[in-house]
């Protein structure tokens, strides 16, 4: 059937360019490209798109662009149709799952020569920026990662240094401080999504100097035992009141901590956030004097945790009839200094240092966002392993974090609850 | 009834209906104050009234980045109103097959009728794209056209099984008699008397494809064709400052065709068998 | 049942084939494929665009046994269905009688009841009806002026079923032009009629408007319990079924594992079991009908 639909597919293709040749003597090309993203990245994306038509007038590129809600049921039902666009944005964290489920779904950067000298080598590199069995299936469009975003003001009132280097205690006896200073206060805003991401994951991989699960045999790295820890110091953020009580946050859930009337009111001293959505949290409340802290790490942590990441990656179809022209434009996307300088930060820190340097010389470099993607790149800790980053993982971890946040698990419950729960997410 | 308590009555029906509105409507209010208010305002107060009233959440709405909702709302219109039409016209048609003949198998086709309603569309999705595919209907307004034209949604095939059978089959035996036709006595008989049937199925289908966001978001891809429902939430991710003013300024621009369109149908309503209406 | 062995049907019946024949053909080429994909599927292990591979009763053996999300989630769904559709259809029957009377401006009140509805699941309405519940939201502030503590309306696991109900309810306005368009096909004659045998209001309700509309009762009965079982729009974007999964809904588990985790096989298991429910449910119903349900044509059907 596969075959079929490519023949069909083909067809179509050709009956399209047969079209477009009466308009043009060059063999005119369309090229379909899907992402996702607010008004600030469709704005850019559509000026480089049209710079681009107008120095390759035999191309033509479609733009489909939406909403993240609903993006990957659509493109993994799409894929599945052989019918999605020629060049598609991925959520990261989704590609493992597509790559396993067929490994062909996407073209491979180097077998297409593209030019990747402007990026990082030990950046682009991994798998989570699109490096997959020694292939670049896609290519980060930006340097992401966790960060912690402060509030300066408050936490220089209460006393508190994020700039020092901390450990994970050093959060809790901060967090009873800014009880004492104010009791409708507290240390850290963090629902249960944000407290998996962020506290649970790179805790986990402090403790055992592991990933979650093996890649290669698929097994677990993680002792009931240190599960325990994970979850009980989980237990004691709530305890002490260093985050607001589960039921509370359960309001704000995912990623809608931004609405928080707390955090609005500057009621919070810092948050835990994506490099690339700090913006949000900081747009919610613009009264406030931001900068951005060091991560914590464990006295004797077996691995620093912390590492960055990208926010997308941007692949090539495999059912895309024009793979050359579709290399073309993506090298324009990301190597054309008109290009970077039109892209900005609309897809989070640009990845290559030129980017950089052209948006800096532009002055639309957020620097506060640079100096969270440096923090984070330099502590330089395991990339997650795709089973436990995968949505399911992540929802189980989740799950359990919000039965101890509730008191209906202790963290031993949850450590063997999470035994049970973790292997269904190898095969 | 005598004269006294009747204005008394009214009164006092007026009364309750405007409580029971405004209970209702409260919801519908604090989100058309929330068009003119700041993300701090929506989120951090709950105020009724916004800091001041300004039309730019409006205006920007409308204009949108790189498409007016001029353009979404003709799409709309292009796939929703087909889809209404062709959905009534063949319920109706299929619906009076099952409502006024006796034949063989019919209870267990009737039975496969209601059934195609009880199994989830989730798990339909993935399969129907890809027939649909085949078949060479993505990336455009066929999937709904088609599946209207052939009575794939038996909601309406049965409300209108319900209807006709409401209705005394006198009026078709007399018919005979009389020498019509079986079309006949579905067109100039019973179709008249089904008005209030008709109408709400309509109305319910334009509905629901009008603000259906999946099927759309899953068959269309050009930008060009994308519908009000898609428009909608185009602007929302997570990584972009959303702008809540704008979304809902728009959610409300997009549901006055629905009241105008409601408001309109009514008196068809209203026309039934019963065209005196109550009285009681 | 002898009867029917020997019915005779006339030349005129079987014209009834040309009327079904937008359905037959829609049911066959376009309906039937999928469904019996989704049978397919839910005895293999498939991911969304991966080889179906064949595991037999697996996916259906999992479900009874080791997933104790379903059994939880099931009884969340039979608990969201017991309250939303017999008060839905209560408002929408009361509220339908209460405005099928001709006075001033009916036309537009009604349009104003129905507004709610026409809204569907909008984002406006999961952000309104968040912003609205949330603990500092307007909700609390009201029933902070008779002294009410604020009550944690989304972040409880003990009210925010009754949340998502509670907007469920409020739509109600699609059952409501249902029953209007019901009564409106209530012969005017059988009033007149009772008038003049002296039946009052309530006599009329019971012995002639009731009996008249159950045809329509019990479609909306049905159809409304159709949705509530598969329904899991307005809690995914309200509450994302937390908290302590109090609002997963099976339509949300059924969806998350079909979409959000690939695992296609188990999700289309899970809906033939959703299949199963509610056909059983509307079985009984069905059964019922007889008893309760007038027809014109004497359910001769």
């Amino acid at each position: 059937m596969k075959k079929r639909i490519t023949a069909m597919i083909a067809a179509a293709a050709m009956a399209c360019s047969c079209f477009g040749m009466a308009a043009s003597a060059e063999e005119q090309v369309t090229l379909r490209f899907a992402w996702w993203g607010g008004d600030d990245r469709l704005e850019a994306t559509l000026a480089v798109i049209e710079a681009f038509e107008a120095e390759n007038p035999n191309i033509t590129i479609e733009a489909e662009y939406g909403s993240s809600d609903g993006y990957h049921d659509k493109l993994s039902t799409a894929l599945a149709g052989g019918t999605a666009a020629d060049i598609v944005q991925i959520d990261p964290e989704t590609m493992p799952t597509y790559v396993e489920i067929n490994p062909d779904y996407f073209l491979s950067f180097d077998e297409y020569g593209f030019d990747f000298s402007n990026f990082d080598e030990g950046f682009l590199r991994t798998q989570i920026n699109g490096y997959y069995d020694g292939q670049q299936l896609g290519i980060p469009t930006g340097i992401a990662g966790p960060t912690l975003l402060v509030n300066q003001d408050l936490a220089d009132a209460i006393g508190i240094d994020f700039s020092q280097d901390y450990d994970w205690d050093d959060l809790i006896e901060w967090g009873k401080q800014v009880r004492e200073y104010d009791d409708s206060m507290y240390l850290l805003s963090a629902n249960k999504s944000y407290i998996t991401t962020f506290i649970f994951y790179n805790y986990a991989k402090q403790l055992t100097g592991k990933t979650l699960f093996d890649v290669e045999s698929g097994e677990l790295n993680i002792t009931e035992d240190e599960l325990t820890q994970c979850f009980a110091y989980i237990q004691s953020l709530y305890d002490n009141e260093v985050i607001a009580p589960a039921s509370y946050s359960a309001n704000y859930d995912g990623d809608n901590l931004q609405s928080d009337p707390n955090w609005i009111d500057g009621k919070y001293v810092a948050t835990f956030a994506h490099v690339s959505t700090m913006n949000v949290m900081m747009a919610a409340n613009e009264d406030a004097n931001y900068s951005v802290g060091k991560l914590p790490v464990m006295a004797d942590a077996k691995d620093n945790g912390w590492t960055a990441n990208c926010p997308q990656i941007i692949s090539v179809t495999s059912t895309c009839e024009h793979p050359e022209e579709a290399m073309l434009f993506l090298d324009y996307f990301f190597n054309n200094e008109e290009s970077m300088s039109t892209l900005a930060c609309t897809r989070s820190v640009p990845p290559t240092a030129k980017a950089r340097e052209i948006c800096e010389a532009d002055g639309t470099l957020d620097s506060l966002m640079m100096e969270a993607a440096d923090i984070c790149s330099a502590y330089g800790g395991l990339t997650p392993d795709k089973y436990a980053s995968s949505q399911e993982g992540k929802q189980i971890i989740t799950d359990l974090v919000e039965l101890v946040g509730y008191g209906e698990y202790t963290p031993e419950a949850a450590a063997t609850d999470a035994l049970n729960q973790l292997p269904r997410l190898v095969g | 009834m005598r004269k006294k308590n009747k204005t008394l009555d009214k009164f006092f029906s007026y009364l309750i209906i405007v409580i029971i509105g405004l209970v209702l409507l409260y919801p519908i209010i604090y989100m058309f104050f929330g068009t003119f208010k700041s993300n701090e305002e929506i989120f951090g107060s709950t105020k009724l009234l916004p800091e001041s009233f300004s039309l730019v959440n409006y205006i920007e709405g409308w204009t949108g980045t790189a498409m007016s909702y001029t353009k979404y709302f003709a799409n709309t219109a292009l796939m929703v109103i087909p889809t209404t039409l062709l959905t009534v016209a063949s319920s109706a048609f299929v619906a009076y097959g099952f409502a006024r003949f006796r034949f063989p198998g019919k209870k267990i086709l009737f039975g496969v009728l209601v059934a195609t309603l009880m199994l989830p569309n989730s798990v339909l999705i993935v399969p129907r794209y890809l027939l649909y595919n085949q078949f060479g209907w993505l990336d455009s307004y066929m999937p709904f056209y088609v599946q209207a034209l052939f009575a794939c949604n038996s909601f309406f095939v049965y409300q209108i099984v319900q209807f006709m059978r409401g209705l005394p089959k006198d009026l078709d035996e007399s018919a005979y008699i009389d020498g019509c036709g079986t079309f006949r006595v579905f067109w100039q008989i019973l179709l008249p008397l089904m008005k209030p049937a008709i109408f709400s199925a309509g109305l319910f289908q334009f509905m629901w494809t009008y603000n259906d966001y999946f099927n759309p978001l899953i068959y269309l891809n050009s930008t060009n064709k994308y519908v009000i429902s898609l428009a909608l939430r185009s602007t929302l991710d997570a990584e972009s400052v959303v702008v809540w003013g704008k979304v809902l300024a728009m959610a409300f621009v997009a549901v006055i065709p629905l009241v105008i369109l409601f408001f309109a149908a009514q008196k068809y309503f209203v026309e039934g068998i019963a065209t005196s209406g109550m009285k009681g | 049942m002898k009867k029917r062995l020997f019915k005779h049907y006339s030349k005129r019946d079987y014209k009834a084939f040309i009327y079904l024949m937008p359905w037959l053909i829609g049911l066959l080429v376009l309906q039937i494929y999928p469904i019996v994909s989704s049978l397919y599927y839910s005895f293999t292990d498939y991911r969304i665009g991966g080889t179906p591979v064949w595991v037999g009763l697996q996916n259906y053996i999992r479900l009874f046994t080791e997933d104790s999300e379903f059994t939880k989630a099931l009884a969340v769904t039979l608990r969201y269905t017991v309250t939303t559709v017999p008060l839905k259809l209560a408002l929408a029957l009361a509220i339908a009688m209460f405005l099928n009377r001709n006075i001033k401006g009916i036309n537009l009140i009604r349009t104003v009841y129905y507004i709610p509805s026409l809204f569907g699941g909008s984002v406006a309405i999961s952000l309104l009806w968040r912003v609205m519940f949330q603990d500092n939201g307007v909700i609390n502030a009201f029933l902070g002026v008779f002294g009410m503590d604020p009550i944690s309306w989304l972040g409880d696991k003990r009210y925010a079923l009754n949340v998502i109900c509670l907007l469920e309810i409020w739509q109600f306005g699609s059952s409501m032009v249902m029953f209007l368009a019901a009564l409106k096909q209530v012969p005017s004659s059988l009033y007149e009629a009772a008038s003049i045998d002296g039946a009052g209001k309530f006599t009329k309700f019971r012995k002639i408007t009731f009996p008249q509309i159950t045809p329509i009762i019990f479609f909306t009965l049905i159809m409304q319990l159709i949705t509530a079982l598969q329904a899991y729009t307005s809690a995914q974007v309200i509450t994302n079924g937390g908290p302590l999964k109090s609002t997963y809904l099976l339509g949300m588990k059924l969806y998350a594992e079909g979409f959000s985790y690939f695992r296609m096989g188990y999700a289309s298991a899970i809906s033939w079991i959703m299949f199963l429910i509610i056909l059983i449910i509307t079985l009984f119903l069905f059964a019922t009908s007889k008893k309760w349900v007038h027809y014109e044509d004497e359910g001769d059907f």
